[in-house]
C-alpha cells in the first residue's frame, strides 16, 4: 500500500513551511533515509527525508507552494499503486495548479465613527477622589472651591471647610438640589440661614418647552411655582395645622388710618397702610403670645423673644415672604418703611437673602381681594401664620341693640404640635382687641 | 576558617609540583564471559529492552512533533520535546546498578534516564512494593487509568504506568507525574529515585549536590547522579557545585561516621553539542572533558571517560564510582561519550553538523551493536530482539491513546485557581523526620541562657532606650528562633559564608558553634550559587535548611537558584515536593555600591516564593519561627541597622517563649487619623520620627504601619488605614524605580480609590548606586524626604521649609534621565 509523506513541523510555531525544491522525481526510487525534498521554515532550510522505500508516486505541491504542516505531500509505493487517497484536500493536481479564487473578504465598517481626540481647552479643578466623595455627599459645588492641596488640588479639608460654612438646608432642599433643575443660594431663608426649599432657583439650564395640544395646555410646573408647591405640600404633610377664625372690630384701624392719611407731610405718615397697622399691630401682641412665635423643629420649639415678621408679598415671579426683623421694637413709621423697601426689592427682583432669612411669623393678607376667611398654610417651621381677610359690615350686639360696624376676618393657622387650640385662640382675642385699641397700643 | 586547621607558612611557601592524577579515557575493556557472569542472561537482555523502550518512545513523540501522528493516533503537542535519540546505551547502563534509592537528577532531555532508572527500579523491587508505590502516589488516580488498558502481570502494570506518567505529564495532563506542571523538561518520579530534570542548563549540578548532603547528614543510603550536558561545563554554578561536593572539612573535620564527601557523580552526557556550539573545540577547551575534575582535588575527581555508546561500560563505571562515594571519597566525574541523531529539539535543522558525521555515528548505534553483541554472544534470536520492538510498539500505541485522550487524561482546573493553590504547601511541621537532633550540649548550657536573662524589652520605666547590650536585639532574637528550631528538628542544618567559628558577619549565629555538630552548621565556599541550589536539593529531599547569603547584594551571584529552582520546585512538582528552605539575607549599608541594597522587589515578583522583613526584634523572633516551622520556601531579609537594635515597640518585648507572627499580617505601630505611612525593614523608624515631627509641628496625627511581609500579604489592615485617612505615602529602602511599594501603592489605588485624598506616594532610595557611607544620607529615605513628600504631593503643612526636591516634575525628570 502506498505511504504518505507528510510535511513535517520542524518547531512549535511552526503551521506551514514552504517546499523549496524537490531531491526526487515521480517514479524515482526512493531509499529510506533518503532526502525527498527541502523545506524552509521563517528559520532554516531543512532535508525532509523518507521514512519508507519504494516508488515516489505522487507529489502533491510544486516548488515553491506553503504548504501546511502535517499535510501529505508525497506518496510513495509500488508502481502502480492508486494514491487518490492521500491526496489532501485542496492540493492541486499536478497537471493543473490553478489558483483557487481567493475567499471573500467582507469589508467590515466600523459602526463606531473615527475616535477623535478634541483638545482639552477647560480643565474642572482638580480635585481628589475622597474630596469629590464629600463634596456630593453635600452638595457643595466644588467648582467655587479653592484648592488648598499640592498644585491648588482641591483636597478633602477644603471642602469639609465648605461644608461647615454651607448653609443648612432642609431635606427637601437638599433632595430637589439632588435631583437637578435648582440651585442653592449661599444663604437659605430658613432659621438660622437654613436654605429652604423656597430658596431654591431654577437652574439657567431648566427652561422647559410648554406642549400644547388642541384642546388643553400642559404647563410644568417649573421653577417658583415647584418650589411652592412642594414647600406647600410639605407643610401640609409634614405638620399638624388648623386654622381658627374670628372677626375683629376694624373701626378703629380705619380711622386711624384716614387721621395718617390726613396727617402733614412733615410727619411722613402719609403712605402708612392699613397693612402696616396690622403689622404693627401683630408684632406687639405676639409679644405677649411667645409661643406662637415660635418655631418648631426636630421635637424642639425655639420661641423667640423678639418678632421677625414676615408678611407675604405676591410678586409677578410667585409668592415671597421678606422679613421685617425685630419688627416689635419699630415704631408703625419705620415698619411701614422697612415694608415697603423689602415689597419694593420683591418687586423687582434685588431682595437680599438677609431679607429673607429668619422669620418667626408670618402675615398674608388677602383683604383687598374681599375675601372673607380662609385657611392660611404654615410656613414650616414657624409654628403660626395669620390671614387677613376683607373688611366688612357686620351686625353686632353692642348692648341689646343690633349695630353694623366694620369686621375684618382673621384666620389663624397653627401647628398643633407646638401650640394648643386655647392658646391661639386667645391669641386671636388679644389681636381682635389690639385692633380695635390701635390707638393704645400706639401710646405704649 | 577553623583553628583546627593551622596553616603552617613554612609549608605554604615550600618549592615543590603539583603532580596530576591520570584521567582514564575509555578504558573499558569488553569481557563477554565476565559480562554475562555480571549480568547474567537476562539482565544482558534487559538492558536491551530497555534501551528500545527509549527508542521508541521518543520516536514516538518525534512522529507526534513531526508529523503529528504515531501508529495511526493523532496529536497536536504544543510543548516541547528534547529527544536524546541515539543516546539510550548512556541512560540505560547508568540505571541498570542503581537501587531505587538512589537518585538521579537530569536536564532538558532526560526522558530517556526517566524511563531507564525506573525500569531498574522495576526489576529490582518486589511485586506488591511496586503495587504500593503506585496505589499510593496522586491517590492511585493515575493507576486506575493504566489498569483500563494494561495487560500482563504487576511488573507489566508497572512499565505501562511509567510510560503512561511520564507521557501525561509531556502533554500537560493531570494525569501526569507532576499533574502536568513539569512537563517535558521537568519531568520526575521520585518514588523510583527519578528526582526533578532541569530546563535550566547544568541546574541539575548544585540541586543533585544538596540531596547527596541530606543522604550524608541524614545517613540515609545511596548515592545520587548528577545528569547534565557537557555544555552545562560553561555554567559557573557547575564549578560552584563541584567545589562545594569536594570540600576538604567532609573527610578533615565532619563526623567520620557520617561517610565522608556527598556520595554524588557529576555525569556529563557529552554528545558533543549544546544546541548549535561545540564545548570540545569550540566554546570551550577541556579537550577532554574528564580533564577538569583534575583542576578539583587531589583526586581529580576520580574523573574519566568512558563510552557511552556501550551500557555494559557505563554500568560498569557507575559500579566502580559507587565504592568510591561509599569511601567518602567523592565527589566522582564522568565524562560518558554518547551522540545524538535527533536534532536538539523539533526546530533543529542541524545547520551545524554535517550529515555524514550523523551517519557516522549510526553505524555506530548503540542499540544495533549491542543488539548484534547479545546474537553474537547467544544470548538472544535475532527474533527475540525483533519481538521486543513490536510488543512495545503495540503498548506505546495504548499508552499514547490513553494520554492524548482528553476524557481519560484531562489536564488541571485552571478555574478556581488550580495552579494557584500548587504555589505553595502552606504546612507546618515541628520537624521534618522523627528522631534525636544531633547536639553537642544540652540546650539550657547554650547561649539561650545568656540571651533569656537580658532586658526582653528595650526600653526602661521611663521609656528611655536601653542598650542592646542589655537588652535583646533584632540578632539574638533571630538566633533565638534558630536554636530552638536546631533542638527541634534533626533535619534542621544551616550553612553559608563564616557560618561556623565568626557566627556568620553579623554574629546571629553565635553560640551555634558550642551546640551542632559541623554538619548542622558550617561554613560553604565563597559559591552563592551552590550555597542556594545545594539548600535547594537539600530541602526537596526532605530536610530542613537555612540558607545564608550575608548581603543581599549577592542575591545576584544566585539568581537563577532562587528564581528558578527554589521558587518553582514545590509547584512544577504538583506539591510532591516541598522546600522548607529558609534564605537569609541582610540589607546592607555603609559599604557602598554592592553592599547597601534592598533587593525584595525582584524575590516578591517571582512567583512561588514567602517573603517576609520584620523590623523588629519581636517579628525577627516570632516570623523567622513561623518560617522555621513552614514547609515553604521563604527569603528572609534582614537589615543590618537593626542587628543590634532591641525591641522599643512591642510592649511586652521580645517573649522568651515560643511563639510566631501570624503569616501576611502587617503591624500597626503607631495609630493616627490624618495620614497612613506604610514602611518595609529600617525605614520603619524614620517614618516613626517623621510622625512625631507631624504631630508635633503640623498637629497631623500619622498611623505608621509596618508591612512586615510581602508576599503573601493581607491588604485588610492597611486598607482600612487608608479609608480613614485618605491619605498614604511608603517608603522603604529600596531604589524607588520597580520598588515593591509601587505594587502596594498601585493596589491601594485600586482597592481604596474614593477615599483616597492625594495620590498614593512612593519615598524610595535614589536611583543611584549607594555613595560612600559619608554619603548615605542623600541616598537612603531620611524623615525629611517622607515630610517632604506629604508637603509637596499629599497635604500642604503650614510654615514648612523643605531640604528635599520631591515635587512631581522631580519625578518627572528623574525619570527622564533615567535615575
Ligand atoms: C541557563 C540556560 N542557558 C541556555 C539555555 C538554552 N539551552 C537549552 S539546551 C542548551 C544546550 C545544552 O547543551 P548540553 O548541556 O550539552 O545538553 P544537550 O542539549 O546536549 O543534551 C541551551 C543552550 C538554557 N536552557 N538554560
Amino acid at each position: 500500500m502506498a505511504q504518505a509523506v507528510v510535511m513535517p513541523k520542524p518547531g512549535n510555531n511552526v503551521e506551514s513551511c514552504v517546499l523549496v525544491s524537490w531531491k526526487k522525481r515521480i517514479g524515482d526510487q526512493v531509499e529510506a533515509g533518503e532526502t525527498l525534498c527541502e523545506i524552509e521554515t521563517d528559520k532554516a532550510v531543512m532535508a525532509v527525508d523518507s521514512a519508507f522505500s519504494g516508488s515516489m508516486l505522487a507529489q502533491f505541491f510544486a516548488e515553491g507552494e506553503e504548504v501546511p504542516v502535517f499535510t501529505n505531500i508525497a506518496a510513495i509505493g509500488q508502481p502502480g499503486e492508486i494514491v487518490d487517497a492521500l491526496r489532501p484536500a485542496g492540493a492541486p493536481h499536478e497537471s493543473s495548479s490553478e489558483p483557487s479564487a481567493p475567499p471573500e473578504v467582507q469589508s467590515r465598517e466600523s459602526a463606531h465613527g473615527p475616535t477623535s481626540h478634541v483638545g482639552v481647552e477647560y480643565r474642572e479643578p482638580a480635585i481628589s477622589p475622597r474630596a469629590r466623595r464629600l463634596a456630593d455627599q453635600n452638595l457643595v459645588d466644588v467648582s467655587t472651591l479653592a484648592g488648598s492641596g499640592p498644585q491648588g488640588r482641591i483636597i478633602e479639608r477644603d471642602v469639609r471647610a465648605a461644608v461647615e460654612q454651607q448653609q443648612l438646608m432642609t431635606p427637601l432642599a437638599k433632595r430637589m438640589v439632588a435631583q437637578g433643575g435648582y440651585d442653592a443660594p449661599s444663604h437659605g431663608t430658613g432659621p438660622r440661614g437654613r436654605i429652604l426649599a423656597a430658596d431654591l432657583a431654577p437652574s439657567a439650564a431648566q427652561t422647559p418647552e410648554q406642549q400644547e395640544t388642541d384642546d388643553y395646555e400642559s404647563i410644568p410646573v417649573q421653577g417658583v411655582r415647584r418650589v411652592i408647591a412642594q414647600r406647600l405640600l410639605t407643610s401640609l404633610q409634614t405638620t399638624a395645622q388648623l386654622t381658627l377664625t374670628r372677626s375683629a372690630d376694624a373701626e378703629a384701624l380705619l380711622t386711624y388710618r384716614e387721621r395718617l392719611k390726613a396727617s402733614g407731610e412733615p410727619l411722613g405718615l402719609r403712605d402708612v397702610t392699613l397693612g402696616d397697622l396690622i403689622h404693627f399691630v401683630v408684632s406687639r401682641v405676639l409679644k405677649g403670645h411667645l409661643d406662637l412665635n415660635a418655631l418648631f423643629e426636630e421635637d424642639i420649639v425655639h420661641r423667640f423673644n423678639s418678632v421677625n415678621l414676615a408678611f407675604a408679598v405676591d410678586t409677578p415671579r410667585g409668592l415671597i415672604a421678606p422679613v421685617v426683623h425685630s419688627a416689635d421694637s419699630l415704631s408703625l413709621s419705620q415698619i411701614s418703611t422697612e415694608c415697603k423697601r423689602l415689597t419694593a426689592a420683591c418687586h423687582d427682583g434685588t431682595i437680599a437673602p438677609a431679607d429673607l432669612s429668619t422669620g418667626t411669623f408670618t402675615v398674608t393678607n388677602l383683604g383687598s381681594l374681599e375675601i372673607e376667611s380662609f385657611t392660611p398654610i404654615l410656613n414650616p417651621p414657624q409654628v403660626a401664620i395669620l390671614g387677613v381677610g376683607g373688611i366688612f359690615l357686620k351686625p353686632v350686639d353692642e348692648d341689646g341693640e343690633v349695630h353694623f360696624r366694620k369686621q375684618m376676618s382673621l384666620s389663624l393657622t397653627f401647628d398643633h404640635q407646638a401650640v394648643d387650640g386655647a392658646p391661639a385662640a386667645r391669641f386671636l382675642q388679644d389681636l381682635a382687641r389690639g385692633f380695635a385699641q390701635v390707638d393704645l397700643l400706639l401710646a405704649v | 576558617m577553623t583553628k583546627l586547621i593551622p596553616i603552617d607558612p613554612a609549608e605554604a611557601r615550600r618549592s615543590s609540583v603539583v603532580a596530576g592524577r591520570e584521567v582514564p579515557v575509555n578504558a573499558y575493556r569488553s569481557n563477554p564471559a565476565r559480562e554475562a557472569q555480571i549480568f547474567g542472561r537476562d539482565g544482558l537482555v534487559r538492558i536491551y529492552r530497555d534501551m528500545v523502550y527509549i527508542r521508541e518512545f521518543e520516536t514516538m513523540l518525534d512522529r507526534i512533533k513531526q508529523e503529528g501522528a504515531y501508529q495511526g493516533i493523532t496529536y497536536d503537542h504544543l510543548g516541547p520535546a528534547h529527544l536524546s535519540i541515539g543516546q539510550e546505551a548512556a541512560a540505560v547502563g547508568q540505571s541498570y546498578h542503581l537501587q531505587a534509592h538512589d537518585f538521579i537528577f537530569g536536564s532538558h532531555r532526560s526522558h530517556g534516564e526517566i524511563l531507564a532508572k525506573s525500569l531498574s527500579a522495576i526489576a529490582k523491587l518486589p511485586e506488591d512494593n511496586l503495587i504500593d508505590v503506585m496505589e499510593r502516589y496522586m491517590n492511585g488516580r493515575p493507576l486506575r487509568v493504566v489498569e483500563s488498558f494494561s495487560r500482563g502481570g504487576a511488573k507489566d502494570l508497572a512499565v505501562d504506568y511509567i510510560l503512561y506518567g511520564t507521557l501525561a505529564e509531556i502533554f500537560g495532563r493531570e494525569n501526569g507525574f507532576n499533574k502536568g506542571m513539569g512537563g517535558s523538561m521537568h519531568a520526575f518520579f521520585s518514588p523510583f529515585g527519578v528526582m526533578p530534570n532541569n530546563a535550566i542548563v547544568g541546574g541539575s549540578a548544585d540541586i543533585a549536590v544538596g540531596a547527596a548532603l541530606f543522604k550524608r547528614v541524614n545517613r540515609k543510603p545511596g548515592l545520587v547522579v548528577a545528569n547534565i550536558g557537557d555544555a552545562a561545563m560553561g555554567c559557573g554554578p557547575v564549578w560552584e557545585a563541584f567545589m562545594f561536593a569536594a570540600m576538604d572539612q567532609f573527610r578533615t573535620l565532619w563526623d567520620s561516621d557520617l561517610g565522608g564527601n556527598p556520595p554524588i557523580i557529576f555525569n556529563f552526557m557529552n554528545n558533543f553539542y549544546g544546541m548549535g556550539g561545540q564545548p570540545q573545540g569550540e566554546t570551550m577547551a577541556f579537550g577532554v572533558l574528564a580533564r577538569v575534575g583534575m583542576g578539583v582535588n587531589p583526586e581529580a575527581m576520580h574523573a574519566e571517560r568512558i563510552d557511552g555508546y556501550n551500557p555494559l561500560a557505563v554500568a560498569d563505571a557507575v559500579a566502580r564510582k559507587r565504592s568510591i562515594l561509599e569511601a567518602g571519597r567523592g565527589p566522582a566525574l564522568l565524562d560518558t561519550v554518547t551522540y545524538r541523531f535527533s536534532g536538539h529539539s523539533p526546530s533543529d535543522a542541524s545547520a551545524y553538523r554535517d550529515r555524514s558525521e550523523i551517519d557516522l555515528w549510526r553505524q555506530q548505534d548503540g542499540l544495533f551493536r549491542y543488539g548484534q553483541y547479545l546474537v553474537e554472544n547467544g544470548h538472544a534470536y535475532q527474533s527475540l530482539l525483533d519481538d521486543y520492538q513490536a510488543d512495545i510498539t503495540e503498548r506505546l500505541t495504548r499508552v499514547l491513546a490513553a494520554a492524548v485522550s482528553e476524557e481519560v487524561s484531562p489536564r488541571i482546573c485552571t478555574e478556581n485557581d488550580g495552579v494557584g493553590d500548587l504555589m505553595f504547601s502552606n504546612e507546618t511541621r515541628d520537624r521534618m523526620e522523627e528522631g534525636k537532633p544531633d547536639v553537642l550540649i544540652p540546650l539550657n548550657e547554650s547561649r539561650l541562657s545568656q540571651t533569656r536573662a537580658k532586658q526582653r524589652l528595650g526600653l526602661d520605666e521611663q521609656g528611655n532606650r536601653l542598650s542592646g547590650l542589655r537588652a535583646v536585639t533584632y540578632a539574638e532574637a533571630l538566633f533565638e528562633a534558630m536554636i530552638h528550631r536546631f533542638y527541634q528538628d534533626p533535619t534542621m542544618i544551616a550553612y553559608g559564608e563564616e557560618n561556623r567559628d565568626w557566627g556568620g558577619a553579623f554574629g546571629v549565629y553565635r553560640g551555634l558553634t558550642e551546640c551542632l555538630p559541623y554538619h548542622r552548621l558550617f561554613n560553604a565556599p565563597i559559591s552563592e550559587g551552590a550555597i542556594v541550589g545545594t539548600a535547594v536539593g537539600y530541602a526537596l529531599s526532605g530536610g530542613r535548611v537555612v540558607a545564608e547569603l550575608m548581603y543581599c547584594d549577592f542575591m545576584g551571584r544566585a539568581g537563577d537558584e532562587i528564581f528558578n529552582q527554589m521558587a518553582k520546585w514545590q509547584a512544577m512538582s504538583a506539591g510532591v515536593l516541598h522546600m522548607p528552605l529558609v534564605l537569609r539575607v541582610s540589607v546592607g549599608a555603609k559599604y557602598g555600591a554592592q553592599h547597601s541594597q534592598d533587593w525584595s522587589a525582584m524575590v516578591a515578583h517571582v512567583p512561588g516564593l514567602k517573603v517576609m522583613f520584620p523590623a523588629t526584634p519581636y517579628d525577627a523572633k516570632g516570623m523567622l519561627n513561623l518560617a522555621l516551622r513552614g514547609t515553604d520556601p521563604v527569603v528572609f531579609f534582614e537589615s543590618q541597622r537593626l542587628y543590634t537594635e532591641p525591641e522599643t515597640l512591642e510592649a511586652g518585648g521580645v517573649p522568651v517563649d515560643y511563639y510566631e507572627v501570624e503569616l501576611g499580617e502587617p503591624a500597626v505601630r503607631r495609630a493616627g487619623n490624618d495620614l497612613t505611612i506604610v514602611t518595609v525593614g529600617a525605614t520603619l523608624y524614620r517614618a516613626l520620627e517623621a510622625a512625631s515631627v507631624l504631630a508635633q509641628e503640623h498637629n497631623l496625627e500619622a498611623e505608621v504601619i509596618d508591612l512586615r511581609f510581602l508576599n503573601p500579604l493581607n491588604y485588610e489592615a492597611i486598607i482600612a488605614s487608608v479609608r480613614k485617612t485618605g491619605r498614604v505615602v511608603l517608603a522603604s529602602d529600596a531604589c524607588e524605580r520597580g520598588s515593591f511599594l509601587h505594587t502596594v501603592a498601585s493596589n491601594i489605588s485600586q482597592l481604596a480609590f474614593d477615599d483616597l485624598d492625594a495620590p498614593v506616594t512612593v519615598v524610595g532610595a535614589r536611583n543611584w548606586i549607594t555613595p560612600p557611607a559619608e554619603m548615605e544620607a542623600a541616598f537612603f529615605p531620611q524623615k525629611e524626604w517622607i515630610i517632604d513628600t506629604i508637603h509637596e504631593r499629599i497635604l500642604p503643612l503650614a510654615g514648612h521649609s523643605l531640604s528635599t526636591d520631591q515635587t512631581t516634575h522631580e519625578i518627572v525628570r528623574r525619570n527622564r534621565e533615567g535615575t
